[in-house]
C-alpha cells in the first residue's frame, strides 16, 4: 500500500480546522497572532528618593550597610534587611503587575540590601550570581520555592536570569506576583549586565 | 524433503512476522500515546505553548500562536488514529515530521546555548541530549512504521490480511 497523501491532506486540514474552532470556543483561547506583551518599567523618579533614603539611611547605620556584611551572617542582616524594608515599601506601593527594573535602579534596591532571586538553573547559580541572592530555577523542583515561605509578602523581591534574552525571570516575576508578593522587580539586564558592571557577585550555594 | 523445508521456511517467515506485526503494533500504540498525551497538555494550556514555541526564537511572532492552536490537534489526531491503526502509514509520516521539525529545533536551541523549557508535555522539561535522544528514538518508530505499516488489531482492517 502507498502513502495516500490525499489522507495526509484531509488529516491535516481536518485537524487545523477543529484547533482553529476549538480556539474559537475555548475560553482560554489566544489570539491568532500573538502581541508582543511589553513589560512596565519602573519610573526613574524612584532612583532619586531612593537615592536620597540611602543617604538619610547611611548615617543611621554606617556600619551595618548590607554590603560590608557576609550573607553568611544572618540574623544582624535580616534585622537591617527590614529596617530597609520597610523605609523603602513606604516607598514603593504595591504593584498591579511585576515591574521591570534596569540595572541602575536594580543596583540601588541591591545597596539597601533588598532579596534578590535567581530564577535561573541551578547549575549556572551555582557558577556565579548576584552576592546573596536566593535561587529559585523556574523550570526547577516545587521545593526550591519552599523558600518564599520566609519572605514577607510586603517585601520588595527582585527576580533576574542570565539577561535581556531569558524569559524565565519574567516567568518567575508573575509566579510569585501571583503568589501575593506584590512588589515583584523584574531585573531585566539580569547576570550578564551585573556582571559586566562589575558588581559584586559570589559562587556556590547560599545555604549554610 | 524439499516440500517441508519450504513448508518450515515458511513457518519461520510467519513467525517473523508475526514478531514484526506485534513489535509494530507496539510501536504504534507507544507513539500514539505519547502524541494524544502531549498534545492534549498543550491543548489545555495553549498560551503557555505559544510561550515555549517562542522560547526557540526560531519563528516571527506572527505565526506562533497559528502554530500553537494547530500543532496540539495535529498531534492528538494523528496519535488517536495511529493509536487504532486507521491509516498508519499516513499518520506515521506527519508524526516523523513533526518529530524531524522538534528535534531540530531542540537541536539548534542546544547549539545555540539556549537553555529553557522545551514545551514538549505542557509540563517543564528541560533540553538536553536525553531529550534528542528520546526525540530520536520516537522518530525512528515512526519511520519504520511509515515503511511496514501496522495492521494488527486496526478498526477498519477487513480481515483480508490475516
Amino acid at each position: 500500500m502507498k502513502i495516500s497523501y490525499k489522507n495526509i491532506l484531509s488529516i491535516l486540514i481536518s485537524a487545523i480546522f477543529i484547533g482553529l474552532f476549538y480556539n474559537i470556543l475555548n475560553p482560554k483561547g489566544i489570539p491568532l497572532i500573538k502581541e508582543k506583551r511589553e513589560l512596565v518599567f519602573e519610573n526613574d523618579s524612584l532612583i532619586h528618593s531612593i537615592a536620597a533614603e540611602k543617604e538619610n539611611l547611611n548615617l543611621d547605620s554606617t556600619l551595618n550597610s548590607p554590603i560590608v556584611k557576609k550573607t553568611t551572617e544572618k540574623k544582624p542582616d535580616v534585622k537591617n534587611e527590614v529596617l530597609n524594608q520597610n523605609k523603602l515599601t513606604d516607598k514603593i506601593e504595591p504593584f498591579t503587575e511585576p515591574k521591570a527594573i534596569k540595572i541602575d535602579l536594580a543596583y540601588k534596591l541591591f545597596k539597601q540590601g533588598v532579596k534578590f532571586i535567581d530564577a535561573r538553573m541551578p547549575d549556572d547559580y551555582q557558577a556565579g550570581h548576584i552576592k546573596g541572592a536566593y535561587n529559585i530555577p523556574f523550570d526547577g523542583d516545587e521545593r526550591y520555592r519552599e523558600i518564599l515561605n520566609n519572605f514577607s509578602k510586603d517585601e520588595i523581591l527582585v527576580v533576574y536570569c542570565s539577561g535581556t534574552d531569558c524569559d524565565l525571570s519574567i516567568y518567575l516575576g508573575r509566579e510569585i506576583f501571583e503568589k501575593g508578593f506584590k512588589r515583584v522587580y523584574i531585573f531585566f539586564g539580569g547576570w550578564n549586565e551585573w556582571l559586566g558592571k562589575n558588581y559584586p557577585i559570589e559562587r556556590g550555594t547560599n545555604e549554610e | 524433503m524439499n516440500g517441508l523445508e519450504k513448508i518450515i521456511q515458511l513457518k519461520e517467515a510467519q513467525m517473523k512476522n508475526k514478531f514484526l506485526e506485534y513489535f509494530l503494533l507496539l510501536a504504534r500504540i507507544f507513539l500514539g500515546f505519547i502524541f494524544i498525551y502531549a498534545g492534549a497538555g498543550k491543548i489545555s494550556d495553549p498560551a503557555s505553548f505559544s510561550q515555549s514555541i517562542q522560547n526557540y526564537r526560531l519563528f516571527p511572532l506572527e505565526i506562533i500562536n497559528i502554530f500553537a492552536i494547530t500543532i496540539p490537534w495535529i498531534e492528538v489526531i494523528c496519535g488517536l488514529l495511529l493509536f487504532f491503526g486507521i491509516s498508519v502509514k499516513e499518520n506515521s509520516l506527519i508524526i516523523s515530521s513533526l518529530l524531524l521539525v522538534f528535534t531540530l529545533a531542540a537541536a539548534i536551541s542546544m547549539i545555540r546555548g539556549l537553555n529553557f523549557d522545551c514545551g514538549c508535555f505542557g509540563k517543564p522539561s528541560p533540553i538536553g541530549w536525553q531529550k534528542l535522544g528520546e526525540n530520536s528514538l520516537m522518530l525512528l518508530l515512526g519511520i519504520i512504521l511509515m515503511i511496514y505499516d501496522s495492521k494488527l488489531l486496526n478498526i477498519a482492517s477487513k480481515n483480508e490480511n490475516k
